[in-house]
């Protein structure tokens, strides 16, 4: 029997009380105001038997941003990887300018959401914006769309924006997966004949699939959490038109004031997160024991 | 025609819907910044003549210095803090096989999975119950505990690629544990701790959701958060302003993340591997 050394421990103390204090006190404190009775100043005045939870479930805004939060993450998620998958497969084979078409697919990767946001709610604006002036010119328009001024032209372009920001982190994933598929397997399948579409259909997409599922996973997690585009361009509107849970949770926590039933829609995210993660691990896991299987 | 030619011009027409959109932003910011205000509002691409003083002007106009170098301190010490606490962790989980090591891995991965804005409610009341709302000093700390998961992932998954016999070789020649990490083990790891710690500083850079919530006076707004309060709900907005400030805060980030990418995707790689 070893003695246990204290010292790994010792050395990943300091991490892991920074990591722990940054959710731990917030998730005890969003705990507390959901489940009590809170004035606007945020002070408790008791338990409320859920009162947050049923007055949640009971708001048609929650409710409409809740359906909107699954249109979104879906359409995101979805947009991103099926262009993906074709860019990752382009940037695989061997071509001039290779080096340089990755560092272009990646670049929205470097700008922050908040920028992208915004400079997209200038191009986007209905009198002087540059889409519409670029769409003129082009001879596809005749008359100017005012995109961002109702939800069924503005939440539309929120989600391609959100695609094409999420396209550089699914490829990255996509990329790392397609080197790991040893080059003689499609030499054999050219020798026996296979047509590319076949080879494609036969050994990418199946040795795809792991890098798809944690592709997919992820990118859930990060859509499902991400404020800053639909935030940045619409603040939700017009008339919550475009809220989704993050921009609603926002809203009524620091807009109207409502911290309780803010809190309660933290904890039903937080849960939801946990569970999506929880999915990763154990898809994360499966493929590590299969690495160290072959 | 070479196969390979054929090939590339292909790629590049298949890429090339993607590659337009991508630029599409950039042009958007750089044609505006450089028009004259007359011509901002009128829509037509291309400036009549190039108004360069159009970046001079918005320094001041936007009080741009001030929130370029809130955004310097912020993203600095956040990154100087979590890599210097980073680092023993993830020397622990390279180098030492303990009880514990894969529950504190799947811990690290789940608090990278919460973003702050599901804690935001939660975060700004322990910060103001502090009495530190509005303090750059609280908005960096929190920035350093949200980046703790990321760095002890990237850097322990370089770590574990640096062989060990050197490290043991040094021992031998009876040198402590500690000399041999200062000696032998943290230079060896440098480009490693290097590239990490810029993206984590490009990470603190590019935040918006916790100064949002944190920073409520002009003077201690980042960069995100001073150009978006130059749009929010306002009535006239400088689009010619502002972009231009954003022109020149992205330009910088996007240089150096174009150039150190591939090292992003292999220590992700490596981390998710190891």
């Amino acid at each position: 029997m070893r003695r246990r050394n204290p010292l790994p421990y010792l050395l990943i103390l300091p991490s892991f009380l920074l990591a722990a204090a940054v959710i731990i006190w917030p998730v005890y404190d969003l705990v507390q105001i959901a489940s009590n009775d809170v004035n606007r100043f945020g002070q408790l005045r008791g338990f409320n038997d859920f009162a947050n939870f049923t007055a949640l479930f009971a708001d048609p805004n929650f409710l409409a941003a809740v359906g909107r939060t699954a249109l979104w993450t879906v359409a995101v998620v979805a947009g991103a990887i099926l262009v993906s998958v074709p860019v990752a497969l382009i940037l695989n084979s061997d071509f001039y300018g290779r080096d340089i078409a990755r560092v272009i697919v990646m670049l929205p990767w470097a700008v922050s959401l908040t920028m992208t946001a915004i400079v997209w709610r200038w191009a986007l604006n209905g009198e002087s914006g540059m889409l519409n002036s670029g769409l003129r010119a082009l001879g596809l328009i005749d008359t100017n769309i005012q995109w961002l001024a109702s939800a069924s032209t503005a939440f539309p372009m929120e989600i391609a924006i959100g695609i094409l920001v999420t396209i550089p982190f699914t490829t990255t994933i996509f990329l790392g997966g397609l080197s790991s598929i040893p080059g003689d397997l499609y030499e054999a399948a050219s020798l026996e004949g296979a047509s590319g579409w076949q080879q494609f259909r036969e050994i990418t997409l199946p040795l795809l699939r792991p890098f798809l599922n944690i592709a997919i996973v992820l990118n859930t997690i990060y859509v499902f959490n991400s404020f800053p585009i639909i935030w940045v361009m619409t603040q939700g509107g017009p008339a919550n038109s475009t809220d989704i849970l993050v921009t609603h949770l926002y809203k009524l926590g620091f807009r109207i004031g409502q911290l309780g039933q803010a809190s309660a829609v933290s904890l039903v995210m937080f849960a939801l997160l946990l569970f999506f993660t929880i999915v990763y691990v154990r898809l994360a896991m499966r493929e590590e024991r299969a690495h160290q299987g072959a | 025609m070479s196969k390979k030619l054929k090939r590339s011009i292909i790629a590049w027409l298949l890429l090339a819907p993607l590659v337009v959109l991508v630029f599409f932003p950039f042009a958007v910011m750089f044609i505006t910044a450089i028009k004259p205000q007359t011509e901002v509002l009128s829509p037509h691409w291309w400036p009549h003549e190039p108004r360069w003083r159009n970046f001079i002007d918005m320094w001041a106009a936007t009080n741009f210095g001030q929130a370029l170098w809130n955004s310097v301190v912020v993203s600095t010490f956040a990154t100087l803090g979590a890599i210097v606490i980073s680092i023993p962790s993830a020397y622990a989980m390279s180098r030492f096989r303990f009880r514990g090591r894969e529950a504190y891995r799947q811990f690290l991965l789940i608090t990278q999975m919460l973003s702050p804005i599901v804690l935001v409610v939660g975060l700004f009341r322990v910060i103001a119950s502090f009495g530190l709302i509005d303090n750059i000093g609280a908005v960096t700390f929190v920035y350093m505990a949200f980046n703790i998961a990321f760095t002890v992932w990237m850097l322990q998954s370089y770590f574990a690629t640096v062989p060990k016999d050197l490290e043991e070789a040094a021992w031998i020649e009876g040198a402590s544990r500690f000399q041999t990490l200062v000696k032998v083990f943290l230079p060896l790891v440098t480009p490693a701790i290097a590239v990490t710690a810029i993206f984590t500083f490009i990470n603190a850079w590019n935040e918006f959701v916790i100064a949002l919530t944190l920073l409520r006076r002009q003077e201690s707004y980042t960069l995100p958060i001073q150009v978006f309060s130059l749009v929010a709900g306002r009535y006239t907005v400088e689009w010619h302003h502002v972009m231009a400030a954003t022109f020149v805060a992205t330009l910088p980030v996007a240089v150096l993340f174009a150039w150190l990418q591939r090292y992003l995707v292999r220590g992700l790689a490596l981390g998710a591997v190891k």
